[in-house]
């Protein structure tokens, strides 16, 4: 589906946040020793979330002109697999692509709307960088 | 189920109005039936400003901050409803959910600014004007003031000034616009949930008998008003008659001049955006899009434009893929469809007929245009000159800049004007020569903050005093002078 709107971008935040938290939230259970690590993962997810929220709704009056911006944005590209794979490398592996793919969503979503307001693409960059410091414990 | 009748809110209680006269609310993308808005009658009105009149002594002796902090449970009331007060907006206008969003957080933002009241109605002194004697200035409410609404934005317009009057410490009435009078119901919701005092604000439905009421009535003091240019200068003369203050923003024809350095490419959705948001019902919207420059620059910036315009997703504006909403009833949609006729017939050359609907889902057509591109349109055409207030652009062209703006002055308007490009002479001399109220310097939504006026020159405003900012404090004030001398 093609994300051609800040709305849609918001609700899309909503979904990639919470399917990813639900995943960590999973992995905390079955992989009891990485347990914190897991749900450091999941709270820091919904808090991004709640974060990209408060900055849409708090300067959404500058946010107008980029319900023409995202062109190029599909959902398609950034979807992915939430079940637990049964062994820690493949859960690992499936981790890294989850936070590949939405590093990747909040890239794209900053550079389309960067110019047109500063708050959304300069947060959008951050939570990008705080996912790439993220490392599974060996 | 009953369609819900809008009540009136009047000295702090919800009550029905007694008329036989309702307007059916419809929502213009699925044209089901939301609500029906009594056409109430002149003695509800006339209750309406006694009670305003009543409340106003007390009102008027409340400390500012106490006043302000009525404001600041609004705001929070007014967060805490943030996507609902929204989707109300989209429902009764059409437009697209982002668009309610911004005009939720534009409203929210005027409250915000008046709640700085104690600051921002201070008066000013000077000590030994003579010797021993001193001189201050003060300011002080004047009563009882109203507001006529719009339906374009039906949320957020009624608070570029009734926050501001209530927090000066004058009482208010609001007579929503019969067509969007949801959001406006649902703003009042929130009021009664600040606990102010009855009566310090009230909403009376209904069309031209309450507004005409407002400027009779010889308890009001003032009145404000945003519509059509007819409407306003109407409201300005009849309330010069009767000794009223005024505000009457009133209609536009916004020019968006290119310039040939203009970075086209990154304006692109700036101009789209204001052409095209909220299906172009904004008094700020771009109209004549005015291409300075050879006909490689001329292609080259229409043809853009153009492709821009035809890309974007008309549906209902709750769907967030969404990009442009209907306009807000099928009269409008009829009215714009005889505008692009005679466009046609003048000569103009429809280059993006939105006439051909292509719209997002299985939905009535009634209130829907695609966006609409006119080229070939010289400056004393209908299409130039005569606000549409639709998704229609016009395209001109000019050999300079000083050739732009004489054509920018050939309408009877001057609400807006926005320039692109990179050449600050060029953008100096547009703000310096252009007659307009709001300037755009690669901006193409001329829309000012709740802290500044909001602007408006020849058949855009009626009145002195302009809303929103310090402005608007000022209009719901009266300067006294004191000078005092002890001996």
């Amino acid at each position: 589906m093609k994300l051609n709107t800040m709305a849609a971008v918001m609700s899309f935040v909503s979904r990639i946040e919470d399917a990813s938290a639900t995943f960590y939230e999973k992995c905390a259970v079955q992989y009891p020793d990485m347990k914190d690590t897991f749900l450091s993962w999941s709270k820091e997810n919904r808090k991004f979330e709640k974060n990209v929220k408060r900055t849409y709704f708090g300067v959404i009056t500058d946010t107008l002109e980029s319900n023409y911006a995202f062109e190029g944005l599909d959902t398609d590209d950034y979807a992915f697999e939430t079940d637990v794979p049964e062994d820690a490398p493949k859960t690992g592996k499936r981790a890294h692509e989850i936070e590949e793919k939405i590093k990747a969503f909040y890239l794209k979503a900053a550079e389309l709307s960067e110019g047109l307001m500063a708050d959304i693409p300069r947060l959008f960059k951050k939570i990008a960088k705080k996912r790439e410091e993220r490392r599974l414990p060996a | 189920m009953a369609v819900k009748r809008l009540q009136n809110y009047i000295n702090g209680e919800w009550v029905d109005s007694t008329t036989q006269e309702f307007v059916e609310i419809k929502n213009p993308a699925r044209g089901e039936v939301l609500s029906e808005c009594p056409m109430s009658t002149k003695a509800e009105l006339d209750s309406a400003i006694q009670a305003a009149q009543d409340a106003y002594p007390d009102w008027r002796n409340t400390p500012a901050v106490a006043r302000a902090r009525y404001l600041h449970r609004l705001i929070e009331v007014m967060e805490e409803n943030f996507n609902e007060l929204s989707i109300v907006q989209t429902r009764e206008h059409g437009k697209t959910i982002d668009e309610s969003r911004g005009e939720t957080r534009r409203g929210i933002e005027m409250v915000e600014v008046a709640s700085g009241i104690p600051t921002t109605m201070q008066g000013f002194n000077l000590e030994d004007i003579a010797h021993g004697i001193d001189e201050y200035a003060i300011y002080q409410p004047l009563g009882v003031f109203s507001c006529i609404a719009p339906f374009n934005f039906p949320f957020m317009v009624p608070l570029w000034f009734l926050p501001f009057a209530i927090a000066c410490g004058d009482t208010f009435v609001v007579k929503p616009s019969p067509r969007t009078p949801m959001s406006q119901t649902k703003l009042f919701e929130m009021l009664d949930d600040t606990g102010l005092p009855p009566g310090v604000v009230n909403m009376v439905h209904g069309g031209a008998e309450i507004a005409n009421g407002f400027m009779e009535h010889p308890d009001m003091k003032g009145v404000t008003f945003v519509g059509s240019t007819p409407v306003a200068r109407h409201i300005y003369q009849k309330c010069g008659e009767t000794g009223k203050r005024v505000i009457a923003q009133a209609g536009a024809k916004n020019f968006i001049v290119i310039m040939p350095d203009a970075e086209i490419d990154k304006a692109m959705v700036s101009l789209v955006s204001s052409f095209f948001g909220n299906a172009g019902q904004r008094c700020l919207a771009g109209a004549n899009l005015l291409v300075v420059g050879d006909d490689k620059t001329y292609r080259n910036v229409v043809d853009k434009f153009r492709n821009a315009a035809a890309a974007i997703t008309v549906g209902d504006g709750l769907d967030e893929s969404v990009q442009m909403g209907p306009v807000q009833n099928a009269e409008s949609k009829q009215r714009i469809l005889k505008m692009m006729e005679k466009g046609i017939a003048e000569g103009a050359k429809l280059t993006l007929d939105g006439r051909n609907l292509k719209l997002v889902g299985d939905l009535p057509g009634d209130c829907f245009l695609n966006p609409s591109v006119f080229e070939n349109v010289t400056p004393e055409m209908s299409l130039a000159q005569d606000e549409i207030f639709g998704p229609v652009a016009s395209v001109l062209r000019a050999g300079d800049l000083d050739e732009a703006i004489d054509i920018v002055h050939s309408v009877p308007f001057g609400n807006s004007a926005a320039i692109f490009t990179n050449n600050g002479k060029w953008a100096r001399q547009f703000q310096h020569d252009v007659i307009a109220g709001n300037v755009g310097i690669n901006v193409g939504i001329v829309a000012p903050m709740a802290f500044f006026p909001f602007g408006g020159m020849k058949d855009s405003f009626f009145g002195i005093l302009h809303g929103q900012g310090q402005d608007v404090v000022r209009f719901f004030t009266e300067c006294k002078v004191v000078i005092t001398r002890w001996f």
